[in-house]
């Protein structure tokens, strides 16, 4: 069962930047590429360095610590060393608030 | 359908595969690699997987090149491409005909004829059963010695002493990684490894390594005798060419063009075996997980037609202790050096300049400047050195546009 989880505040992430929010034992990350929302897990699948600490170029975020490129829109592992995608998730502005769609 | 073969099992031949058939290709495509396991990471090797921390990482997961169809040879070494019939020997008798073929046979450590190197207990790095072996040695309160103090000098230096052994490491230079960051930079990482209790003695080099069976102590050129339970060598690489046979020309590794090929059509060399003729820095041989990782994209590309100039700046890692090291460009000498932060205080970025070209860029603990100099390094940029300076500057508004 999916639920909108509220993680932040409407409006609080700004064109071309990414913020990172916990919930439960997850940490997702919300970027804003071109005014579109985009949320993903924010764990890199190589080594688990934060993604949010990396640059966003575009869609693209490239993780700090060893330079693999995912797409924040699939999820996709762009460039290495990570292989294995990252796991998106539905996002939206309601209510003034910041919400995931997440499994309860 | 034409044949692909790629002689070489580690990070850049594994890379190569996979960038084929996420590319489409459909063809024959056969991977070589001496080592029986299937290609793997080897920056673990002298950091997390020799503490114990990290199991193997795996570049594809080991049932991938079944699913992809990439047939696979491990364990058996190729010895020698044939260009005239355009067929790969392997050990054993297998023939391989291809019509492009992919070297990336890498690097192997470089060897002197020190006497006892030989022993039992005198260990060396490049390969996992190496860890292996210095990892089963590496129990705490025990003492070693190391020769060499490059990356793998110190970050062994850094993975021992984490363990909690006694460390003693005998470099020929002045400072660790002089070479490489020159004496400035060099004096950063000294204080650093001598801040957690490593023993450095600079400007002597190994002489012979002495012991009744097993290693029991280096003795230096300068006559001092160091003693320990076991030895770790680190002084370097050297490219794995023996394959190109007669047919392709070797000079200092294989030489490739801009866009990865060698001297003869379809035949490429990635990796740290490839001398490349880099657009920003000249030839140029390159002995890091990252090159290796995106000239085997590249590469891999290019045989199908892309034609792709490989331009990127160069960029690796390390960690040592809770230092987080970086460094991205190339420069033999600099007339110029600009500090961000604090060298004292383990958190700048160093920019190494001639005459005003912004050429490499090093940082200790602060995650974005060296990656964000990349772009202006390709770009052979002048940057200004007051922006440099500032630790509040975000690089990137220096970036040149995009398209």
């Amino acid at each position: 069962m999916a639920d909108w989880v509220k993680v932040g505040s409407a409006g609080e992430v700004g064109d071309g930047e990414v913020s990172s929010y916990s919930f439960g034992d997850r940490q997702i990350s919300v970027a804003n590429v071109e005014g579109d929302l985009h949320a993903f897990d924010d764990v890199c699948t190589h080594q688990q360095c934060s993604l949010a600490e990396g640059d966003l170029d575009g869609a693209i975020i490239e993780c700090p610590c060893h330079g693999s490129r995912f797409d924040v829109i699939t999820g996709e592992a762009v460039t290495g060393p990570a292989t294995e995608p990252v796991d998106v998730f539905e996002v939206r502005e309601q209510d003034g608030e910041l919400q995931v769609l997440m499994d309860a | 359908m034409p044949d692909f073969v790629i002689v070489g099992g580690g990070l850049a031949g594994a890379t190569a595969a996979a960038t084929l058939r996420d590319r489409g290709f459909d063809g024959r495509v056969v991977l070589i690699g001496e080592e029986p396991m299937p290609p793997y990471e080897r920056p673990p090797l002298s950091k997390e997987y020799l503490r114990g921390e990290s199991d193997h990482r795996f570049v594809r997961p080991e049932g991938w090149y079944e699913e992809n169809r990439i047939e696979t040879r491990f364990g058996v070494r190729a010895e020698r491409l044939d260009v005239s019939e355009r067929v790969v020997e392997l050990a054993g008798g297998e023939r391989l005909r291809f019509d492009q073929a992919l070297i990336a046979t890498g690097s192997r450590n470089r060897r002197f004829p020190w006497p006892g190197l030989d022993l039992p207990g005198v260990h060396d790095l490049r390969f996992a059963p190496d860890a292996d072996a210095i990892r089963e040695a590496a129990t705490a309160g025990r003492k070693a010695v190391l020769v060499g103090m490059g990356f793998i000098g110190a970050e062994v230096a850094a993975s021992l002493r984490m363990l909690g052994l006694d460390v003693t490491v005998v470099e020929f230079t002045s400072t660790p990684l002089e070479r490489v960051l020159g004496p400035e930079l060099g004096r950063a990482i000294e204080a650093l490894h001598r801040d957690h209790g490593v023993e450095m003695i600079f400007r002597d080099a190994a002489e012979r390594f002495e012991g009744d069976g097993r290693f029991e102590a280096l003795i230096t050129r300068e006559g001092r005798r160091i003693e320990g339970d076991f030895a770790v060598v680190g002084v370097g690489v050297e490219p794995v060419t023996e394959v190109a046979g007669d047919g392709v020309p070797i000079d200092n590794g294989i030489p490739v063009d801009a866009t990865l090929r060698t001297a003869v059509e379809g035949v490429w060399a990635v990796g740290d075996v490839a001398r490349h003729d880099h657009p920003v820095f000249g030839p140029i041989r390159v002995e890091h997980f990252d090159n290796a990782l995106k000239m085997g994209e590249v590469a891999a590309g290019n045989m199908l037609g892309e034609g792709a100039v490989f331009d990127d700046a160069h960029w690796f890692w390390s960690d040592q202790y809770d230092a987080q090291i970086q460094m991205s460009g190339f420069a033999t000498d600099w007339d110029d050096m600009v500090v961000r932060g604090s060298i004292e205080e383990r958190s700048f970025s160093a920019f190494l300049l001639k005459e005003g070209q912004l050429l490499s860029a090093f940082s200790m603990n602060r995650k974005f400047d060296v990656r964000r100099a990349m772009p202006l390094i390709a770009a052979r940029a002048h940057p200004d050195r007051e922006l440099l300076a500032d630790p509040g500057f975000d690089l990137r508004r220096l970036h040149p546009p995009k398209g």
